[in-house]
């Protein structure tokens, strides 16, 4: 019993182990491609768009509901210690530096990231990745490095709209619906929040978008390619990086703090 | 007939532009190939047949370099295709174009773009030349006029007939067609036929069609290879193998449902099996 179960934790870790390493080969490879996917940045401006300008409104929107939430949960906690004015920092502070990077990822994650290994994993499933290649054109160089590209990039902006527009939810709860005074919530923003705190922020982000762009591409890329195959892959993506957003968060506020 | 004398009386060694000798594959320990020779013609259409799952696929992908024998040689132009490495794999294949199955078009590209993909990607035309070349290409297929529809809009013969299109754009040597005419209705199928036996003349390519479906291969194969049991069972131009004689040619060369490849996959006695279902 015990040595059966040694046995399958080895046999996870392995599997695990060579996971990474697969990763890790492939994030190599696209690190490689960097220069010449700079050369054709037309390709990545399209990508940006694909991956942010399409993502805009779920962030927005998102940002807006998350923003009210913490004005409200954050005017009934301050309340109770007689610092509702704080309430201004607090939601700035909170969105800035954990629920702006942190929820955009995961919003980024179940929009753009599925949409790209979908989009990957079908075009393997429906040979065109092969056809690019037997017309030796290298698809890592052409379709995957700009979409890579252009999740990593889209990333830190899609935060800092969600962030923008978090602050500016808390503000219409904590303000015009709680009774918040004007100038105590903004002054007490600007008193705050120094660059650190933004800087943190915009790191995670950008961990962030390399980390959910490297996942949507390789399991877009590595799918089998059938239908249930793409499927897989697309779950995949979202699972894989909502764990890896969640722990690389933990990681990077312990290192920050 | 001898495997190998068709071959040898066809396809001399000097004059072939793909050369296989004594290829061995195999795919989790599983033989495709055990020991294939074959030439192809330099300007011939040669037809590879054979039943399904018999390795015609892939014996294309070890043609083109997307895969790697185990053992054995894979000569394309003279050039061992297992010597090269990836540079080198591509610069052969920037001389050959390849039809997939289900045309592999690229679905974010309409029609012209999509010829026009590997010369935007390998040469750097002016736009005004590009056009033209695209647009002749696309003239040789008949579907000029379609250059602005989106993959999504074309039927499966006009698919197929823009990915010859994209296929011959950088005017290679060597054409190959993986299964060509699966799904194609039969006016489809009679355009598609023409174009590959007219543009094998008049661009004086060689071309390798890979299919199963054997009265339209010999109207347009000059030369024609058998492939069953991980090697070649028969070559020589398609009528000889139309009246050959031995049961597992016979058997595919006239769709016969019982022969060498049974009609029942292996499974127990079905009597016994019955039984024991009570």
């Amino acid at each position: 019993m015990l040595a059966s179960l040694t046995r399958e934790l080895l046999q996870s870790l392995r599997i695990a182990l060579q996971a990474i390493g697969a990763y890790t080969l492939f994030f190599v490879r696209l690190l490689k491609e960097v220069p010449r996917a700079l050369l054709r940045f037309g390709l990545v401006v399209e990508q940006v768009h694909n991956a942010g300008a399409l993502s805009l409104v779920i962030i927005m929107l998102s940002g807006l509901f998350v923003g009210m939430v913490l004005g409200l949960q954050g005017f009934d906690l301050l309340e109770r210690f007689g610092s509702e004015e704080s309430l201004g920092s607090a939601a700035a502070l909170g969105l800035l530096k954990e629920l702006g990077p942190v929820v955009t990822a995961l919003l980024f994650a179940g929009r753009a990231g599925t949409a790209l290994a979908s989009e990957l994993g079908l075009m393997r499933a429906t040979d065109q990745l092969a056809a690019m290649e037997m017309m030796a054109v290298d698809p890592i160089r052409r379709v995957v490095m700009p979409r890579f590209l252009g999740g990593v990039l889209s990333m830190p902006l899609l935060a800092a709209i969600f962030s923008m527009i978090g602050i500016f939810g808390a503000q219409l709860v904590g303000v015009q619906l709680m009774g918040v005074d004007t100038g105590q919530f903004w002054s007490q923003m600007r008193s705050a929040v120094e660059f650190g705190d933004v800087m943190e922020g915009v790191v995670k982000s950008c961990v962030f978008g390399v980390a959910c762009s490297l996942i949507a591409v390789y399991e877009g890329y590595h799918s089998v390619p059938t239908a249930e195959g793409v499927g897989r892959a697309t779950t995949r993506t979202v699972v894989i990086s909502s764990v890896v957003v969640l722990l690389l968060d933990y990681m990077l506020t312990a290192v920050m703090l | 007939m001898p495997v190998n004398q068709g071959c040898e009386a066809s396809a001399s060694e000097r004059d072939a532009l793909v050369r296989v000798r004594g290829l061995h594959y195999s795919v989790s320990q599983r033989p495709i190939f055990a020991g294939v020779d074959l030439d192809i013609e330099r300007g011939s259409v040669t037809a590879v047949m054979g039943p399904s799952g018999t390795g015609k696929t892939t014996l294309l992908r070890l043609i083109t370099g997307q895969l790697m024998a185990d053992r054995g040689l894979v000569e394309v132009e003279g050039q061992d295709v297992a010597g090269l490495q990836r540079d080198g794999i591509y610069r052969m294949r920037r001389r050959m174009g390849m039809l997939f199955q289900n045309g592999a078009l690229l679905t974010d590209l309409d029609v012209y773009e999509n010829v026009a993909f590997p010369l935007r990607e390998h040469a750097r035309l002016p736009e005004r030349l590009l056009r033209h070349v695209v647009l002749a290409k696309l003239q040789a297929v008949g579907l000029r006029g379609a250059c602005k529809l989106m993959p999504a809009e074309l039927t499966g013969g006009m698919a197929r007939r823009v990915a010859i299109a994209r296929a011959i754009v950088m005017d290679p040597q060597l054409l190959i067609y993986d299964e060509p005419f699966v799904g194609l209705d039969p006016i489809s199928l009679g355009v598609v036929l023409r174009l590959i036996r007219r543009l094998n003349d008049t661009l004086g390519l060689t071309s390798i069609v890979v299919s199963h479906d054997v009265h339209d291969l010999s109207a347009i194969a000059g030369f024609s290879y058998l492939l069953s049991g991980g090697g070649v069972i028969a070559a020589g131009p398609p009528s000889a193998l139309a009246t050959d004689t031995r049961e597992e040619v016979r058997q595919f060369m006239h769709g016969l449902p019982d022969g060498p490849v049974p009609f029942h996959y292996p499974a127990p006695d079905y009597l016994e099996q019955l039984r024991q279902l009570g």
